[in-house]
């Protein structure tokens, strides 16, 4: 016993050993970026570190009177430099259009304004909105969920509910369209993975193989590579469109890339084998003697797969179909080669806000919110395989 | 006639699957500059060109030294979370295998902009550091996979028939254990390889143009103009992945072999 106890000791003590510099890695160089990016979807200290005496008023609430809001505010602005005051105008302008000529103007005049309210309405009239009021409150505390406001298009109302405001539904749109493009891609790779899937579980042996090569070289192809090999295709004058004028089918190009067919078509070629390998090995497990039993009591061929095998095959097709689904939300690379304007996905953005304006706070807020889709989908799909999964074991 | 339909969706899926790449490839021996068919002669001339040029030689000299840093890193980061996580307990096991496999699984978009914004503050932007460190990431959960099917697959008779014979713990897992999973190794060293040598999205973040990887350049090439030179790296891509698989052929039926004399 006692052997034992200190063998598993000493097996602890070793996997301790062993697990500290990959874990120590995975955690300085992967886990710590990962929550860079929740934390910078958060961070509004661009803005907040602007208004520090303003903070301090506001948050005596009540107390606070109009005065003592608009002394902070004049010293607050007043305290800015050129690039500072261009950037609090142009953070602001983002909340509502119009605030940037009124910051602007107003901390380039601070030294002249007396700090009181009523000079400041003397000064400029608009500050008596309390739009304006409301956006700079927002923006006083380190932490805002501006970025995730703006990707949702949703803001909160004067009375503080969450309205969606009219026309600022784009990334919401983009959102949706992501969601459809991984729709269509799923159902094309279920429904041309699934004879492939079956050739390779059910056909003669020489054929499986063969078919099961030319799955495998596929999958391991760079995705890059069988993309390319899409935009050779579908170009204008490409070997489809010469071959479609040929044969008489049509009498000039057809547009068949920069379209969402050309996103839909390469991402199915892409993501098939993702679709076929999950099915297969679902499909390895039916015994071929079910069906022998189906024929023998008088079904037909359509009947014993419709009734004996396509429903003990499902499970495959929801982990195949699961695992593309997942995997073309977050596609990048593909869809950009193969789309125009109004087929890019969500990754699309990403990459536009991070390598065109760096702006890493929109970034990162719309790559949380892929990667909580994701995770979630992942959480969903875990949890319907285990419970599959169950019924198994018991039979 | 189900028969029919059944061999017609055949033929249909895998011509879908097999047909663009075998049509494509063969156009970076074709003497035309226009990627069309009938090939008008045949010739080398396109790829002289990709090695005449100092963007594609610098970019796969860059991809093969991006990737051979990554697969080290890989190998030592999987192997050693692999062999730690086999000596765990069962839930410990379940949550070490969701941590070093997640990277597999997280949009590369979110990676890449996480690797982007940390390295940049780190002040390694562009650096083949930067690269061979994120490229490894995502090659580690392949290698750990790998090491750790292989050291499940052991035969612990084997151990305990050493240590019967007073092998120590370090000695038998020196001696017994690593060599019956370098299999498990090796197979993850080429999975780290050939993931990093094919690695598109986080290289485009974290490449600057002197550390720019093959991928990255076919990608800029393809949205700059289509020329037969892009066909010619396409089909060197291919060729590495092809050479991948056979090694890992030969691999496992060496080892089947081997397991059964």
């Amino acid at each position: 016993m006692s052997i034992l106890s200190q063998k598993t000791h000493g097996g602890r003590l070793a996997a301790l050993v062993l697990l500290v510099l990959p874990l120590a890695l995975y955690i300085i160089v992967y886990l710590v970026p990962l929550g860079s990016i929740v934390s910078l979807s958060l961070d509004n200290r661009a803005l907040s570190d602007r208004f520090p005496a303003l903070r301090v008023v506001l948050d005596q609430g009540a107390e606070a009177t109009p005065d003592m809001r608009a002394a902070a505010l004049i010293s607050d602005l007043g305290g800015l430099d050129a690039r500072q005051q261009g950037e609090t105008a142009r953070l602001l302008n983002q909340e509502i259009s119009g605030f940037r000529s009124l910051v602007l103007e107003t901390s380039r005049n601070a030294a002249t304004i007396p700090p009181t309210m009523e000079a400041l309405l003397a000064f400029d009239a608009r500050w008596k909105n309390a739009q304006y009021w409301e956006v700079i409150a927002r923006n006083v505390s380190p932490i805002s969920w501006r970025h995730f406001q703006k990707a949702t298009g949703l803001k909160p109302g004067p009375d503080g509910s969450l309205y969606l405001a009219e026309g600022d539904d784009i990334y919401l749109r983009i959102m949706l369209r992501t969601l459809v493009i991984a729709l269509q891609v799923t159902a094309l790779t279920v429904l041309l993975g699934y004879p492939l899937a079956y050739g390779v579980a059910n056909a003669p042996r020489r054929w499986s193989t063969f078919i099961l090569t030319v799955i495998l070289l596929s999958f391991w192809t760079s995705i890059l590579v069988r993309t390319t090999a899409w935009v050779v295709l579908l170009q204008t004058n490409g070997l489809i469109n010469t071959l479609l004028i040929r044969l008489g089918i049509v009498s000039e190009p057809v547009q068949l890339i920069f379209n969402r067919f050309g996103v839909l078509v390469a991402m199915t070629h892409v993501l098939l084998p993702f679709a076929i390998i999950p099915m297969m090995n679902v499909m390895r497990t039916i015994p071929a003697s079910q069906g022998q039993a189906s024929r023998s009591l008088g079904a037909g061929g359509v009947e014993t797969f419709l009734r004996v095998y396509l429903p003990q095959s499902l499970r495959g097709v929801v982990v195949g179909g699961g695992t593309v689904f997942i995997l073309s939300l977050g596609f990048y690379v593909t869809p950009a080669l193969t789309g125009g304007p109004g087929d890019q996905m969500l990754s699309w953005y990403i990459a536009d806000f991070v390598r065109r304006s760096l702006n890493w706070g929109m970034a990162s807020a719309l790559s949380v919110m892929l990667l909580g889709g994701v995770l979630l989908l992942l959480t969903v799909y875990g949890l319907a395989r285990w419970l599959m999964a169950r019924p198994g074991k018991a039979a | 006639m189900s028969r029919t339909i059944y061999w017609g969706s055949l033929v249909l899926s895998l011509s879908f699957l097999a047909l663009p790449l075998l049509l494509v490839l063969p156009l970076a021996f074709n003497t035309s500059s226009f990627l069309i068919y009938p090939m008008e002669g045949f010739t080398f001339r396109w790829f002289a060109e990709v090695f005449g040029q100092a963007t594609w030689t610098s970019a796969i000299m860059n991809s093969i030294r991006v990737a051979l840093g990554a697969m080290v890193l890989a190998v030592l980061i999987g192997g050693l979370a692999a062999t730690g996580a086999i000596l765990t307990g069962r839930v410990a096991q379940v949550l070490l295998s969701a941590l070093f496999v997640s990277p597999l699984v997280i949009p590369s978009i979110v990676v890449a902009v996480a690797f982007a914004y940390a390295f940049g503050r780190a002040g390694l932007s562009g650096s083949y550091l930067s690269l061979m460190l994120a490229h490894a990431i995502l090659g580690a959960p392949l290698v750990f996979l790998s090491v750790l099917t292989s050291l499940r697959g052991l035969d612990p008779a084997l151990d305990q028939a050493a240590a019967s014979m007073g092998a120590s713990r370090l000695h038998r897992f020196r001696h017994v254990t690593l060599p019956l999973a370098a299999p498990g190794f090796l197979a993850g060293a080429l999975f780290a390889f050939i993931t990093s040598f094919d690695e598109v999205v986080v290289a485009l973040f974290l490449a600057a143009p002197e550390s720019t990887t093959l991928p990255i350049a076919l990608f800029a090439g393809l949205r700059d103009r289509l020329q037969p030179t892009i066909v010619v790296v396409a089909l060197m891509l291919s060729l590495v992945s092809l050479a991948f698989l056979l090694v890992l052929g030969w691999m496992q039926k060496r080892t089947a072999t081997s397991r059964q004399t």
